[in-house]
């Protein structure tokens, strides 16, 4: 056993160290199924630590990491990019409110690469002025093809409208006026503050041997110290919603959309289990029951359920596509009819054991990939802990119609609600 | 892990009735992927009729001889179960993925799906609503505007990459009738068609009972070989805007005539060559200075993709703000021309084999990845060795045969570009 590591605990295959120099948690997730390994490293980090002024400089930042340092840069022939495509590994970076993740899947043999690459970039990117002129205007186009697509943009609105106090109240790649505007300094603030190993989880899965991983991420990762400071808290929370907010987008486009959402715990809360099973219910499948009620009738196109889970109470959104000709009234009835029907009787056994059903498969399908449990892993750890993914299917088994029928009427109320119309103007000239 | 190759592993079987079945063990998970085609695709439907193909497809789960739709539905997703059939250019995909112990579940809807269809009026109503609605949806996307424009000026009416108007395949769509898919089925799906790959926690004796017991007695007609003309390039370079409202971001397509097929002896050449040039957007050539130096795009790439059965288009796609257009269209250009003048560097020649040495170990890291390639491997009949020689011989390739690839099949000097967004009305 490594000696600079305390191994925390071991459960269902994975074990959890902390790398007692800077307090780096690690997880290790050996499967030996084919030679190729992940390694991904989440800061707790999101455009949830961001606020007016800054919005989308997490997002910013993220792209920065990948602009350079003195040991990978493009001047001396080892651009990031570069290098990982060089090895034909999968690699990206991504933001959301919560957390943002670096990872790259590669052949078993270059496990040494990622953590170091990882490790470098944690503390020693350049962050430099010119290259965020260059880097923002690459974002903003990111943003540009966001706004071209009607139903991203209610689902923002909606967002917006529903989060008036707490920053999920903005989207993560901020907005536009603040991605232009932000400077340099704001961002290396923002890294300084944030890109330290206690804020922060490696993660490996796949085709390695443990005592070796250990080894490399001592190396690396070992001499970097905790941050001086204590990450801040983030600590603004959303009061209760008092009442019904409407709002309408009008644009060019073809169909229209009725988007809802209400206001749900945190992906912690006891209620998050019936709450994911309540969205499969919804609209997994053609046997879903807003399938059934809006496509197969053929009011809409399609539909889907979302239950977020988010460190803070985030939202269970619905939307539906409207088929031409359809008013939105008629859509936006149909849902509410639906999830009434669903507050004064339980759903029967076989639909219960249908959408569990969906939700544990799907979580043997990912296994399939070390990329797929990498990913849910780093999910589990930038909302809570790792541990939250690995009895998720426990807690799943345990959901009854009751707890459905109880979760629906707590949380979908009249005045926990916020409704978005996307009213298409005629996009041809 | 194994050290065996592919073609050791891997079992096929050609069934009585010529439908052919590849089978891979791979017990990791306790689950299985399935992978195939028959050929059924929308080059076998009338030219005035090409939806012909995509909506015979989509029907085939929407009710058979024994259950409704919603039945089928039903048993599949009650136990998590997934299976569908779309159809391509060329072929039909089948696919599929499920826990092991649900496999005689796939195999029989499958089946049933495949040899006892009813193609229910009310159900082909409701789709052909839910198609033209959809077709009416992505009219509003700039990248499909400009796709589709770019191929309407680079190919014939007729060819299977030319896509139609909206509007002519809505009036594909609206005038179609149960009759008319029953008879495309009966044309073109049969047995000697079908080839299925099957990866994961199986056991493949018990896997070929069950399909011959839920397909032995099938009988159909047999494939028809595609037939088709290569596509030329243009005499010369076209440009055409697309003027839409409400477009923060434009979408710029640059297109011509590919003419490579996955059998070209040249293809891995090829397909070496477009790595370096633009693959990625964040290492190739034309992401390095477009985006990473310029700051112009999120995204810009050059693909074959279409090139497989036929040759479809080599295309660059670039997405810009509208005040970026003329410098991204003059840079992409000026990058392809010295591209082609100077041929590729050794060093980029050794990172980018190197790199698909690499990103191809990772594609069959998974049961669905190594399904794929080997189900292309029977589809442009390779045979499954072929997933074993293949990194040899992208190793053995040269600079002087990758810059052969790059003069015969790069040509900016003849290519189409659309541009599609909202913009100065006088460009």
């Amino acid at each position: 056993m490594n000696q600079s590591f305390q191994k925390i605990t071991e459960y269902e295959g994975i074990t959890e160290y902390r790398l007692l120099s800077n307090d780096l948690k690690v997880l290790l997730v050996p499967r030996r199924a084919a030679p190729v390994v992940a390694f991904m490293v989440v800061y707790r980090v999101g455009s949830r630590n961001e606020a007016v002024g800054h919005t989308g400089s997490t997002h910013l930042l993220e792209h920065m990491l990948f602009k350079g340092t003195p040991t990978y840069n493009k001047q001396n022939g080892t651009q990031i990019a570069s290098v990982l495509q060089r090895q034909g590994a999968v690699f990206n970076a991504d933001t959301w409110f919560d957390r943002t993740r670096y990872y790259e899947m590669l052949p078993s043999d270059q496990l040494d690469l990622a953590v170091h690459l990882e490790a470098d970039r944690m503390r020693n990117s350049y962050i430099a002025d010119e290259d965020r002129q260059s880097e923002m205007t690459v974002v903003r186009n990111e943003l540009e093809r966001g706004e071209n697509d009607p139903s991203r943009i209610l689902d923002e609105r909606l967002w917006a409208f529903a989060f008036r106090e707490h920053p999920y109240h903005h989207p993560t790649i901020g907005w536009r006026a603040d991605v232009e505007g932000v400077p340099t300094s704001r961002l290396k603030e923002f890294y300084d503050t944030y890109y330290h190993p206690n804020n922060a989880t490696a993660i490996v899965v796949g085709d390695f041997d443990d005592d070796a991983a250990l080894e490399l991420i001592e190396k690396y990762f070992g001499p970097i110290p905790r941050s001086a400071h204590e990450i801040p808290p983030m600590y603004t929370v959303e009061p209760a919603q008092e009442g019904e907010i409407r709002f309408v987008l009008r644009r060019a486009g073809q169909l229209g959309i009725v988007e809802m959402g209400w206001h749900i715990p945190e992906a912690t809360h006891p209620d998050s289990a019936a709450l994911a099973v309540l969205d499969h219910a919804l609209s997994a499948g053609v046997t879903a029951r807003l399938y059934q009620a809006l496509v197969e009738t053929q009011l809409a196109v399609g539909a889907t359920a979302q239950a977020y889970q988010f460190i803070d109470p985030g939202l269970f959104t619905i939307d539906a596509t409207l088929h031409p000709g359809i008013e939105h009234q008629q859509v936006e009835k149909t849902i509410l009819e639906t999830i009434e029907a669903l507050k004064t009787e339980e759903i029967g056994e076989s639909e219960l054991q249908k959408a569990k059903n969906l939700i544990l498969t799907q979580m043997i399908f990912l296994r399939d990939s070390p990329f797929g449990v990498i990913s849910v892993l780093g999910e589990a750890e930038a909302i809570s802990d790792w541990k939250i993914f690995v009895d998720w299917p426990k807690m799943i088994e345990s959901v009854t119609a009751a707890d459905v029928k109880r979760v629906v009427n707590t949380y979908f109320t009249e005045d926990n609600r916020t409704v978005g119309y996307f009213i298409p103007r005629n996009s041809e000239e | 892990m194994t050290d065996q190759t592919f073609a050791a592993r891997t079992r096929k079987v050609r069934l009585a009735n010529g439908m052919t079945l590849l089978l891979l063990e791979n017990p990791a998970n306790p689950t299985v992927s399935m992978s195939g085609y028959l050929w059924a695709g929308s080059w076998y439907a009338p030219s005035d009729n090409e939806a012909l193909s995509t909506l015979t497809a989509s029907m085939l789960n929407k009710g058979t001889r024994k259950r409704t739709k919603l039945e089928i539905a039903e048993s599949l997703e009650s136990r998590g179960a997934r299976l569908g059939i779309s159809a391509n250019t060329f072929t039909v995909s089948l696919s599929a993925l499920s826990l092991t112990r649900d496999m005689p579940l796939i195999i029989s809807t499958l089946a049933e799906e495949l040899r006892e269809p009813v193609f229910p009026a009310d159900e082909l109503e409701k789709l052909k609503q839910r198609i033209i609605a959809s077709i009416r949806e992505d009219q509003d996307e700039t990248r499909v505007r400009a796709y589709e424009r770019m191929t309407q000026l680079v190919f014939p009416a007729g060819n299977p990459f030319y896509c139609h108007p909206a509007e002519t395949v809505i009036e594909q769509v609206e005038k179609t009738g149960v009759e008319d898919l029953r008879q495309f089925y009966e044309t073109h799906y049969g047995p000697e068609s079908v080839v299925l790959t099957f990866v994961g926690d199986h056991v493949p004796d018990e896997l070929i009972t069950l399909v011959d017991q839920s397909f032995g007695d099938w009988r159909g007609p047999a494939p028809r070989e595609v037939n088709l003309d290569e596509t030329p390039l243009a005499p010369r370079s076209t440009r055409d805007h697309i003027q839409m409202k409400d477009k923060a971001n434009c979408d710029i397509v640059i297109g011509h005539a590919s003419r490579l097929r996955r059998t070209n002896p040249d293809y891995l050449a090829a397909i070496i060559a477009n790595r370096a040039l633009g693959q990625s957007t964040l290492s190739s050539r034309l992401g390095l200075k477009v985006r990473d130096e310029m700051g112009l795009t999120y995204g810009i790439n050059s693909s074959f993709s279409e090139s497989g059965i036929g040759d479809g288009p080599f295309t660059i796609g670039v997405t810009v703000s509208p005040d970026n257009i003329d410098l991204a269209i003059d840079t992409t250009l000026g990058i392809v021309d010295e591209y082609i003048s100077g041929g590729i560097s050794e060093e980029e020649l050794r990172d980018e084999q190197s790199s698909f040495s690499g990103s191809y170990k990772i594609g069959l890291a998974t049961n669905s990845g190594m399904a794929s390639q080997i189900v292309n491997s029977e589809l442009y009949g390779f045979g499954v060795g072929y997933i074993d020689e293949l990194p040899a011989q992208i190793a053995a390739l040269d600079k002087a045969a990758i810059d052969d690839a790059i003069r015969k099949y790069f040509h900016p000097e003849v290519a189409t570009i659309v541009i599609a967004g909202t913009f100065d009305d006088n460009r």
